[in-house]
């Protein structure tokens, strides 16, 4: 009997070993529980892990794009104040507008506070001027113009002047603050050797070095949940989204909740998930895996201050991330063009058949929106684009061609937009074709969704090399 | 090097195993049974028929050499010079952008036909054109002197074999593919600003069903001597093998005739048209006085230079008096 016990005891052991052991090999590294390094801590922190700044501004901007679509077509100051209060001010107790808990799919959070308290979005917008926008504005100035615009707009829309402000808004935010903190900030000029140095705490008594608390915050501000490289891209994409199906591969924690710190999916997280359900890419794992390395590379340090050799291996990792971060904006930049260049000439058959085209016209601002706020930010990360940007500024324009060919042009002393004669709608999509080719040859995208050339070069290569010289 | 070396066996063995190619091992082999029955027919026996079909006698004279020599360099000059050309897909690019200013009616006819229609439409169009332009730009090699000093090269073939295809000089074969660039360029764009991703084109073996069943159906015995010929009505359509032995033959009554390369009807309506000739055995080349050393490379790549040179030289003498 004890020998049948004996036996069963060390069966279910052996199992149990096993069963931990094969977890603990398929399970990927996460984004987390990385130990505090920092020498003589006294405080009770486990991990040196914290981005919640940076979680914040990101339902900070999830909420004000909620926001930005509530305008009813008149001056509205109340809304205005409100919407201001997420840009700008650094209000407590503001409510989480999105994401918000919905059947099947609960967030923890409900208010900001609970993730970290007085932070905005404008204090953290990009310096420089923004040559996509009329006006020679900081990035701030320009968020702080749209929101304006927005909150006297029809439901986020301006149709006289064809802007769709949560679009523009939203999509310029996820660029002029997240993109270019991280990659113009963090890990950019922070990673030098002698600034924020990895042998003394980030700030006194913080449980994370210098170097740790420098990466952490670039992570935050891509947005991805701590297990991402344990998601695939549709499931990542799905979780943004709020879908159900997606809550248990999200609740890491498994209390039934999604944590709005580690567990959801935002901003360029999201569209490097969008871009990498198509196949083709792998931006979101890419960008993900250099994250935890680099992170490990500093925790590996052990509060040490980091040799050249270790900073330059994390500069290695930091250049993972710039580029392949750069590239998710660039793939949705041409996936926009290429469906404004659909859009703008179903609307030119649209105007010729005199049919309604109220609808198309609506989907057509909505997808320069989204073009103009990404091409936006593809210039924010403090690297010179030039002549790709003067072109790409151009090309799109400060508006869509509108329904008379005329354009935005500017904005006049009192903050109203000034239109001239454009080009016509056939024409706009031409630019629109020459957005796509700009982009495909100055940025290595793989993906290019929307491509209105890949039938000419599909058809060429289906007809042959053209390397025979038969002659007859 | 050792990529240009890679590549050059590589674009030189697909000559023979690429379905694109008019060489490809399973056409040269269609074209030897279709041979082989067509002599089986005509009274030959099975050796003679088989010998025949297979050209023993040409393979290895000295015309058939100078063929081989001929592929084998222009091979790597075209490996240096294709990257060079203007490329099919760099003028769909652009035709496709400038139609955009010059047409609006784009949406009107789009999603209206349905998808089989299109795709037969560009297979056919795309063989009707390429084929055109082919017939067009060879009547031209032959009409305007500087260009005709070019393709004598492929006419002073004395002995015809299906490698014969590609005895050409290398400044025809540059014209050659910025032509088959030009085509294809302006068909592809054209189908694809009016119907978008619904054009396409029918295949087999990805080739163009229409030049398939040309290739299938003996292409490579134009080249040759066996003189394979149709009905008088289907001749009026397709050039048939007998056809275009009659554009090779140093008789002067045949000079200027058949320049067609897979349809017969662009000669009808140029007058250029001529029905096979059973009755007559063919002799090819450039003329009857024909020197051997007119298959010495020398000749065949510069003696074009020389004599555009020399007819320049004459025009401008004449010219000063």
């Amino acid at each position: 009997m004890n020998l049948n016990k004996l036996t069963s005891a060390m069966a279910i052991a052996s199992f149990a070993t096993l069963a931990t052991f094969s977890t603990q090999t398929i399970s990927a590294p996460i984004y987390a529980d990385f130990p505090v390094t920092v020498k003589d801590y006294q405080g009770d922190k486990k991990t040196s892990v914290s981005y919640g700044g940076q979680i914040a501004r990101h339902v900070l901007h999830n909420s004000l794009k909620k926001l930005a679509g509530q305008g009813n077509g008149a001056a509205n100051p109340e809304l205005l104040a409100k919407m201001q209060s997420y840009f700008a001010n650094k209000d407590a107790n503001r409510a989480i507008l999105d994401p918000v808990s919905k059947e099947g799919f609960t967030v923890s959070e409900t208010d900001v506070d609970q993730l970290s308290k007085a932070k905005n979005l404008a204090g953290k917008a990009y310096k420089g001027a923004v040559n996509g926008w009329p006006g020679n504005m900081t990035a701030a100035e320009v968020l702080a113009f749209m929101v304006e615009k927005a909150s006297a707009a029809d439901a986020g829309f301006d149709f006289n002047n064809g802007m769709d402000y949560p679009q523009l808004i939203s999509k310029f935010t996820m660029g002029a603050v997240f993109y270019n903190q991280a990659v113009d900030s963090y890990l950019d000029e922070k990673l030098a050797g002698d600034v924020k140095p990895n042998d003394q705490p980030y700030k006194k008594g913080a449980p994370y070095t210098g170097k740790e608390h420098v990466w952490d915050e670039a992570f935050g501000y891509f947005g991805t949940p701590a297990n991402t490289l344990d998601l695939d891209a549709a499931t990542a994409h799905a979780i943004a989204k709020g879908k159900k199906e997606a809550l248990t591969a999200a609740d890491r924690n498994a209390n039934g909740k999604i944590d709005l710190a580690t567990e959801m999916t935002y901003a360029h997280a999201y569209y490097a998930a969008s871009t990498d359900k198509g196949g083709k890419t792998n931006y979101l794992q890419t960008i993900t895996k250099a994250f935890i390395d680099g992170r490990q590379l500093i925790t590996d340090a052990k509060g040490e201050k980091l040799s050249d050799a270790q900073r330059s291996q994390l500069l290695g990792h930091a250049d993972i991330i710039k580029t392949n971060w750069e590239l998710v904006i660039a793939e949705a930049t041409f996936k926009y063009a290429g469906s404004v260049y659909s859009d703008a000439l179903k609307l030119q058959a649209g105007i010729e058949k005199n049919q309604d085209v109220k609808a198309l016209f609506k989907k057509y601002i909505h997808h320069w929106g989204e073009l103009k706020g990404f091409s936006m930010s593809l210039q924010t990360s403090g690297k010179d684009l030039g002549g790709v940007a003067v072109s790409l500024n151009r090309l799109i324009g400060y508006s869509p061609v509108l329904l008379g060919n005329t354009q935005v042009t500017g904005i006049d002393a009192k903050g109203n937009y000034q239109q001239s004669s454009s080009v016509d709608l056939n024409e706009f999509a031409l630019q629109m074709l020459k957005v796509q080719q700009l982009l495909a040859d100055n940025f290595a995208l793989k993906a290019r969704a929307k491509d209105q050339l890949a039938n000419l070069s599909a058809l060429a290569a289906k007809l042959g090399s053209g390397k025979n010289t038969e002659n007859d | 090097m050792t990529s240009f070396i890679s590549e050059y066996w590589s674009d030189l063995s697909e000559l023979f195993s690429n379905s694109q190619q008019r060489l490809y091992f399973g056409y040269l082999l269609c074209a030897l049974i279709i041979a082989f029955f067509w002599l089986i027919k005509s009274g030959e026996n099975v050796k003679g028929s088989l010998a025949k079909a297979a050209g023993m006698r040409q393979w290895l004279c000295r015309s058939a050499l100078a063929d081989y020599q001929l592929i084998i360099i222009n091979k790597a000059v075209f490996l240096l010079l294709i990257p060079l050309l203007v490329t099919k897909l760099s003028i769909a690019t652009a035709m496709f952008e400038l139609m955009h200013q010059g047409f609006s009616q784009r949406s009107s006819i789009d999603n209206e036909l349905p998808s089989w229609l299109i795709i037969s439409a560009f297979t056919l169009c795309i063989f009707l054109l390429d084929d055109l332009a082919r017939f067009y730009l060879h009547k031209l090699m032959h009409e305007i002197p500087w260009l005709w000093e070019f393709h004598k090269t492929h006419h002073s073939a004395t002995a015809m074999t299906p490698l014969t295809v590609l005895r050409t000089h290398p400044v025809e074969g540059l014209i050659f593919a910025l032509r088959s660039a030009f085509v294809q360029g302006l068909c592809i764009a054209v189908f694809i600003y009016f119907f978008a991703d619904k054009v396409d084109l029918y295949t087999v073996l990805e080739v163009n069903v229409l030049v398939f069943a040309f290739n299938v159906a003996g292409a490579n015995l134009r080249h040759s001597h066996v003189p394979i010929y149709y009905w008088r009505w289907l001749e009026t359509i397709i050039i048939s093998p007998a056809q275009h032995q009659i554009h090779h033959s140093i008789q002067p009554r045949h000079f200027n005739k058949n320049y067609g390369a897979i349809l017969a009807i662009w000669d009808k309506f140029c007058d250029s048209h001529c029905y096979s000739e059973p009755q007559h055995a063919l002799q090819f080349g450039l003329n009857r006085k024909q020197l051997r050393s007119e298959h010495h490379l020398y000749s065949l790549y510069f003696a074009a230079f020389a004599n555009i040179y020399a007819s320049c030289k004459r025009y401008f003498q004449r010219a000063s008096r």
